[in-house]
């Protein structure tokens, strides 16, 4: 099957510098030369500590961040020199209450939005109803998004991540925030968007939703890459792969 | 760079400043208190005609304030609101993004000038003559270009730092008098003289007065123009080079977001 994401050693370093004279170079290697690649079609999970390289490694698949060595390809154009050739073809969701404009309503969010992917004006509308009602703020889509609750703002996110319809979804703890509801529709709609040939990738502390919706998955930690397979691969003779998962972390700490 | 991307940035930001209350005291409070405060200034300078530094000054100052703390101030909101790295990552231009943010605040921003103009009048009912409406309007366009442009300049810079509150403090008031928006420039020394003519919006503020006294030296106003143009121009190219550069600078210095 055709390969949508290449990394292969990856590595981003990022240079901060403290005081007013004698400044103080601090160096933090975040992705230290890791290596994977996506399937079209493919629900892929990256696990990992708090600050094992998680969100740096997406963020320089979207495009948002240069990487300092190695090859970063999404649907075979560098995410870096060609992101022209990436930006309609992929969108992004991050966890969290950030990411939209809470003076704006939901539709007009995703109408902006819409506009700045490029989306033709006969299309946006119909597109943005179907969205609306599919995460479910149909009803409250002309309040403006400052007045909703946390797990709405996540849901208006998640309408934005598919506003134009992305050959590949990346999705940064995704589910940070959503009530029991709200994370099992977001499960929902990962698996229909894999009906329809998406490819997702995913970050998520959740490890039974990794059981449930990865097809592979790598698990990172300190920027390396210490396991990678299906979820029966990493899981092995393990009860869980939240047992697994606990193993293979405290054995690469120790 | 696409008319529906640019529009749609511009009726975003007009919607997001105003609903904003520090917006709207710079727009609406600010130039109210300027214009008490440069008309007690020239109350007895011997200028009769208190459109020229009263009206004129308080309004260009507002002006300034609004796209200071508006056009440079923007790029930290969006940084802090997680969108600033949505928006750059969109297939639209992100050059034409700012600058529809830009014009949005600026165009929102010549209230300014009326708020200014309202105030001289219901206040102190002091003459307030336009003696060449023609030239003012062509001077307020060339004017509003300058601003559009020199913001534009500075939102690209300030996507390089995190430190932008900072750096959009410190440009306000230099500006207000390097440029003359308060006084003519030819009280300052000399050698600060030199900084402000290179300055656009000195010429700006320049022309504007012409206008309001009467251009009796129309040779003189379009010499001026010409200067104003031709830096505005400089100042376009310097931004579009800067764009072409900070995007990909950005990217190596992760600036777009805060952790």
């Amino acid at each position: 099957m055709e390969s949508v994401i290449e990394v292969q050693n990856l590595k981003r370093t990022y240079i901060s510098r403290k005081g007013l004279w004698h400044r103080e170079k601090r160096v933090v290697q975040a992705v230290d030369g890791i290596s994977f690649e996506v399937r079209r079609g493919e629900i892929f999970g990256l696990l990992g500590q708090n600050g094992a390289g998680k969100t740096t490694t997406i963020k320089m698949l979207i495009t948002l961040l240069a990487p300092t060595a190695g090859t970063c390809k999404v649907l075979g154009c560098d995410s870096f020199g060609q992101e022209k050739q990436i930006r309609k073809r992929i969108n992004f969701i991050f966890g969290g209450e950030m990411g939209v404009y809470r003076r704006l309503s939901a539709r007009d969010n995703l109408r902006y939005f819409s506009n700045l992917y490029l989306i033709p004006r006969k299309e946006r509308d119909a597109r943005i109803e179907k969205i609306l009602k599919l995460v479910d703020l149909a009803d409250r889509a002309d309040d403006l998004a400052e007045t909703y609750s946390k797990g709405m703002i996540q849901r208006l996110q998640i309408a934005r991540g598919l506003i134009n319809d992305p050959e590949i979804l990346f999705m940064d703890e995704p589910t940070v925030g959503l009530d029991p509801l709200g994370a099992r529709m977001l499960r929902d709609i990962i698996r229909r968007l894999k009906e329809q040939g998406k490819t997702v990738l995913l970050t998520t502390h959740n490890l039974a939703e990794v059981e449930e919706l990865c097809d592979r998955l790598i698990i990172i930690n300190k920027g390396k890459v210490v396991a990678r397979g299906t979820p029966a691969e990493i899981r092995g003779d393990m009860e869980s792969l939240e047992d697994a998962y606990v193993k293979l972390i405290e054995g690469v700490s120790a | 760079m696409n008319l529906a991307v640019l529009c749609s940035t511009m009726r975003v930001q007009m919607k997001q400043s105003f609903a904003r209350p520090m917006f709207r005291f710079c727009l609406i409070a600010n130039p109210i208190l300027n214009t008490i405060l440069l008309y007690e200034m020239y109350r007895n300078a011997g200028e009769e005609n208190f459109m020229a530094y009263v009206v004129l000054g308080a309004g260009l100052m507002g002006l300034w304030g609004c796209i200071c703390f508006s056009s440079a101030g923007d790029i930290n909101r969006e940084r802090y609101s997680g969108t600033l790295a949505l928006i750059f990552a969109t297939p639209a231009s992100f050059p034409g993004i700012i600058l529809g943010k830009i014009i949005g605040n600026t165009l929102i921003s010549l209230l300014t000038l009326g708020i200014s103009l309202l105030t001289a009048v219901v206040l102190y009912q002091v003459p307030l003559t336009l003696e060449s409406p023609l030239y003012f309007l062509l001077a307020l366009l060339a004017a509003v270009l300058s601003f559009v442009v020199i913001s534009s300049m500075v939102a690209c810079l300030l996507t390089l730092s995190r430190k932008t509150e900072l750096y959009m403090n410190c440009i306000e008031i230099p500006i207000n008098l390097l440029c003359g928006f308060a006084f003519p420039v030819s009280v300052l020394p000399g050698a600060v003289q030199g900084i402000s003519r290179a300055l656009s919006p000195t010429y700006a503020v320049e022309l504007l007065r012409m206008s309001v006294w009467g251009v009796n030296d129309p040779a003189a106003f379009w010499n001026k123009l010409g200067i104003l143009l031709g830096l505005t121009a400089l100042y376009a190219l310097l931004s579009a080079l800067l764009y072409r550069r900070i995007d990909r600078r950005v990217r190596i210095a992760a600036t777009l977001e805060v952790a």
